[in-house]
C-alpha cells in the first residue's frame, strides 16, 4: 500500500488547500492513523469539524468518501450488506433455459443435482450482494475515506458489527466465506460522547479529542471561510464567541455557528459590534431560548450592577428549602 | 527509552487508566514511526494510542513529563561569586562567617549556582519517606518537606540578613540587587529540581504499585465497611450492573412483539422464499425503557449514597429514559446533574446542592413534591425504583401518594440496605412494602448485582 503523506506537515498543508485548518495536533495523529493503518476515533463537542475533517480528507487525497451515518435500530442489513433476492428470482427465471440445457444432459436425478450444485455458486456471488456502505468500503476498486458518523447514536450491540470490519478490514458473508479489502479504506469514526464506547471498539482505534479552538485558530477559520469580514469585526466576534463558550451555556456555539454569524454580520453589512447588531443577528449563535435571554442579559444589556441576583431559598411551595 | 515507556503505562494503569496489551504494543509502533526528535509529536503519538477518553487525558498529561521531563535539571540563573571584585569578595567572605556552617554551605552553593546531585536528591528523598508514597497527589508536600530538610526556610533568611550586612559593609546597591536576583533563580530553580524530582519518584512508585485486584471482596463488604478508595474501586462494577441492566432491558424489548403484522418486513424477508410467506414478521412495539428512581440521600443513607447515585448516573448514561430523583426532606429532580460526563462532579454536586441534616428525611412530604410537579414521570411501562431506608421519622408516610404512584407504574421495586429484621423504630418499610412489587436487601454490590438480576426477571 502507498503511503498518502510524506510527513506531518503534508497533510496539514494538503487539509489546508481544501480549507480546513488542521493543527498539529489533528495533522499528526491523522498521518499516524494513515501510517499504521488503523481506524480514527475522533470525539469532541459538536460542530469543531469532525465530519468536516473526513471530508477534507477525502477531498485532499483523491478518495470517494463512503458516509455511514449512525442512528439508534441501525443494523447489519443496513450497514453491511443485504441478499437482493428480487434480483437473484429474476435471474433464476431469465435463465430458465440455459438451466435446462445443463440440467438436460444428466442422466440422473442425481446428476442433475451435482450439476446444479456446480452452478450454485452464480446465485450466490457478489452479484447478487446489495453494498451497504461498510462492504462498499471494503470492496471498492478505489481506495476510499469510510466515515462512520456518530457512532454513539447507534446501540451498543452495533459496534460489535464493526469490530471485524475495523480491525481486520474484512467482512464474513455466511455464503461467500471472508470478503477481505482489496484496499485499505482510511477509515474516521466520529462521536459526540453522548455515550461511552464499548472498550472492544476503543481499542482498535487512534483517538483524537478535538476540543473547540483557541482564538488564533478560529479566527484562521473564520479569515478562510468568510473572507469578506473585515479584521478588525472578525476579531471581536471571535472574541465573542469565545467569551460565549466560556460561560455556562445550555448549547456552547460552535464553529460551524461563528462562520455562519460571520456569513449574518457580512450580510448585513455590519461595521461595528455594536448593541443593535448583536440583538439582531445573536439568535444565529445560540438556539436556546434560555441562552438567549442569558446572553442579552449579561453581554448585551448588562443590569444595573446594584440588583445582584440573590438565590431564592423558598420554593414555590413557599418552604424554606435548606440554607 | 522502551522500559520508560512501560513504566509509564504501568503508572497509567495504576492510575486507573484501562491500558490493553494491543494499545501498548501499538504505541511502540507509533513511536517507532513517528521518532523521538520531537517532544511534541512523541507525545501526541503515544497520548492517540494509549488514551481513549477524554477524562483519562489529564491523568496522561501530568504523568507524562514526570516521565520524560527534560531531565537535566532546570537553569541556574547565574554565579553571583564569579565575577566579585577582590573587595567584594573579602567582604562577601567577611559577612559569611556569621552564619553557621552548614547554613554558611548551603548558602555558598546558591552563590555558586550549583544543582542539587542525583545521590543527594535521593538521600533527601529517602529522608522525607517518599520512596514509601505511590500518590502523585502527595507531589507538592513531598516536595515541600524534602526543601525543609534541606533547610530552605533558614537558608532564605540567612540570605536576608547577609544581603543587609553587604549593604552595611557598603557594597554598592545594584551589586546587592543582582545578586539577590540571581540568588533569587538559583532558589527557584533547585525548588523546581526538588518538585520535578518528588514527581517522577512518586509516578516511578505508582508504576512499581502491584494491581490490587481485590474486587472480588469488595463486592460482599457492607456499604457500611467501604473505604472513600474501596468505592473508587467498585465505580467500574457498578457502571458494568448499569450495563448489564441495560442489555437486559433490550433482550427483554426484543423479544416482545406485539401481534401486529408488518407486511414490508414480511414482504421483504419472503422474497427469498418466492413470496410465499414462510417467515412472518410482526411490528416491533417501540417500547423503550424508562425508568424512575427515587433515592434517598439523608444521613441515615449516607454511607451508601455515592455508590447508589454512581449506579443512577451509570444507569443514566445507559437508559436514555431515566428520571432521577434524590430527597431528603424534600424532593429535587437530579437528572440535569447527570447530564454531564464526569460522574464524581455530578455525584458531588448533588451531594453539596442537597447537604444532609439531622433527622429531616421525609418522605412523606418528598412523595408530595412528587405528585406535584413529576407525577406525569410514571405511565404503563415505568419501573419505579426507591433506594432507602424507609426510616421517616415518624413523619405522615403518605401511604396514598405511594399507592397512586405505585399503580401507575407498571412495577415499582424498593432497594432497602436493611434486612427486614431491622424494620422498627421509625421505619415505615411494614407499610410500604405491601404496595411494592418487590422489596430486595442491597447491603453490598454482589447484592445490587443480583437485584439488577431480579429487575429484570420480574
Amino acid at each position: 500500500m502507498t503511503t498518502l503523506f510524506d510527513s506531518t506537515a503534508t497533510v496539514k498543508a494538503e487539509l489546508n488547500k481544501q480549507s480546513y485548518i488542521a493543527s498539529d495536533e489533528i495533522a499528526t495523529i491523522v498521518y499516524l492513523a494513515e501510517k499504521l493503518g488503523k481506524p480514527l476515533l475522533t470525539e469532541g463537542p459538536a460542530g469543531v469539524g469532525k465530519t468536516e475533517l473526513a471530508k477534507a480528507l477525502a477531498k485532499s487525497t483523491g478518495r470517494e468518501l463512503i458516509r455511514l451515518q449512525c442512528y439508534e435500530g441501525l443494523d447489519e442489513s443496513k450497514a453491511l450488506y443485504e441478499w437482493e433476492y428480487s434480483k437473484q428470482l429474476l435471474y433464476t427465471q431469465l435463465l430458465r433455459d440455459k438451466l435446462n440445457d445443463t440440467l438436460g444432459k444428466a442422466d440422473s436425478l442425481a446428476g442433475a443435482a451435482d450439476k446444479l450444485a456446480q452452478e450454485e455458486d452464480v446465485f450466490f456471488s457478489e452479484r447478487f450482494l446489495l453494498k451497504r456502505p461498510l462492504l462498499k468500503a471494503i470492496l471498492s476498486d478505489q481506495p476510499s475515506v469510510l466515515l462512520i458518523d456518530e457512532i454513539d447514536r447507534a446501540d451498543a450491540e452495533f459496534e460489535a458489527f464493526l469490530l471485524e470490519v475495523l480491525s481486520d478490514f474484512q467482512i464474513s458473508v455466511p455464503e461467500l466465506g471472508t470478503l477481505t479489502a482489496k484496499h485499505k479504506p482510511l477509515v474516521i469514526l466520529t462521536s459526540n460522547n453522548t455515550r461511552e464506547l464499548s472498550e472492544a471498539l476503543k481499542r482498535r482505534c487512534l483517538y483524537l479529542f478535538i476540543d473547540y479552538p483557541t482564538l488564533q485558530e478560529e479566527l484562521a477559520v473564520v479569515r478562510l471561510k468568510v473572507p469578506d469580514l473585515n479584521p478588525k469585526l472578525a476579531q471581536q466576534a471571535v472574541e465573542f464567541v469565545q467569551r460565549l463558550r466560556k460561560a455556562d451555556m445550555r448549547k456552547s456555539p460552535s464553529i460551524s455557528e461563528t462562520l455562519d454569524w460571520a456569513n449574518a454580520l457580512v450580510a448585513l453589512n455590519a461595521s461595528n459590534l455594536d448593541q443593535a447588531t448583536l440583538e439582531d443577528t445573536i439568535s444565529v449563535l445560540l438556539k436556546h431560548e434560555a441562552d438567549l435571554q442569558k446572553a442579552k442579559r449579561q453581554y448585551i444589556n448588562p443590569p444595573p450592577p446594584q440588583q445582584p441576583k440573590s438565590k431564592n431559598n423558598y420554593d414555590e411551595f413557599g418552604r424554606f428549602s435548606g440554607n | 527509552m522502551e522500559s520508560r515507556i512501560l513504566q509509564l503505562i504501568a503508572a497509567l494503569r495504576a492510575s486507573g487508566v484501562r491500558v490493553s496489551l494491543a494499545e501498548s504494543a501499538e504505541s511502540f509502533s507509533a513511536v517507532d514511526i513517528m521518532g523521538i526528535q520531537d517532544k511534541e509529536t512523541f507525545k501526541l503519538s503515544l497520548r492517540a494510542t494509549l488514551i481513549k477518553d477524554v477524562k483519562d487525558i489529564p491523568t496522561f498529561e501530568k504523568l507524562f513529563p514526570l516521565f520524560f521531563g527534560t531531565g537535566a535539571p532546570p537553569m541556574m540563573g547565574g554565579n553571583p561569586s564569579d565575577d566579585m571584585t577582590p573587595e567584594e569578595a573579602q567582604m562577601f567572605a567577611d559577612a559569611m562567617r556569621q552564619f553557621a556552617e552548614n547554613l554558611r554551605q548551603r548558602m555558598q552553593r546558591l552563590m555558586n549556582g550549583e544543582p542539587l546531585t542525583k545521590s543527594e536528591l535521593e538521600a533527601l528523598g529517602q529522608l522525607v519517606g517518599l520512596n514509601q508514597a505511590d500518590n502523585l497527589n502527595y507531589q507538592n508536600w513531598m516536595a515541600q518537606r524534602m526543601m525543609r530538610a534541606l533547610a530552605f526556610p533558614e537558608v532564605r533568611e540567612a540570605l536576608k540578613e547577609l544581603m543587609e550586612q553587604l549593604a552595611q559593609m557598603g557594597m554598592s546597591r545594584e551589586r546587592i540587587a543582582e545578586m539577590r536576583n540571581m540568588i533569587g533563580q538559583n532558589m527557584q530553580a533547585m525548588q523546581e529540581q526538588i518538585n520535578q524530582f518528588a514527581g517522577q519518584r512518586l509516578a516511578e512508585n505508582l508504576s512499581d504499585r502491584p494491581r490490587g485486584d481485590h474486587v472480588d471482596s469488595l463486592m460482599n463488604r457492607p456499604f457500611q465497611a467501604l473505604s472513600d478508595a474501596d468505592k473508587k474501586l467498585l465505580g467500574h462494577e457498578v457502571k458494568k450492573l448499569a450495563a448489564a441492566l441495560r442489555t437486559r432491558i433490550a433482550l427483554r424489548q426484543k423479544r416482545m412483539k406485539s401481534g401486529q403484522l408488518d407486511p414490508k418486513r414480511t414482504i421483504r424477508a419472503n422474497l427469498k422464499y418466492q413470496g410465499t410467506p414462510m417467515e412472518i414478521h410482526h411490528k416491533d412495539r417501540i417500547k423503550k425503557p424508562k425508568i424512575v428512581v427515587i433515592c434517598d440521600i439523608s444521613t441515615s443513607m449516607r454511607f451508601c449514597s455515592e455508590l447508589m447515585l454512581s449506579f443512577l448516573f451509570a444507569l443514566q448514561g445507559q437508559v436514555r429514559k431515566t428520571h432521577a430523583f434524590a430527597f431528603i426532606d424534600h424532593l429535587e429532580s437530579i437528572s440535569e446533574d447527570f447530564s454531564g460526563a464526569n460522574a464524581d462532579e455530578a455525584i458531588a454536586s448533588v451531594l453539596v446542592r442537597m447537604p444532609s441534616g439531622h433527622y429531616n428525611t421525609d418522605l412523606g412530604w418528598s412523595l408530595n413534591d412528587f405528585q406535584n410537579e413529576y407525577m406525569d414521570t410514571l405511565n404503563g411501562g415505568t419501573t419505579l425504583i426507591i433506594v432507602g431506608d424507609g426510616r421517616n421519622n415518624y413523619y405522615d408516610p403518605r401511604l396514598d401518594i405511594f399507592s397512586v404512584m405505585a399503580r401507575r407504574a407498571s412495577r415499582t421495586i424498593w432497594l432497602n440496605p436493611e434486612p427486614p429484621a431491622l424494620w422498627h423504630g421509625d421505619s415505615d418499610m411494614p407499610k410500604y412494602a405491601p404496595l411494592c412489587n418487590n422489596v430486595l436487601k442491597v447491603g453490598n454490590l454482589r447484592e445490587l448485582a443480583s437485584a439488577v438480576d431480579e429487575l429484570m426477571v420480574g
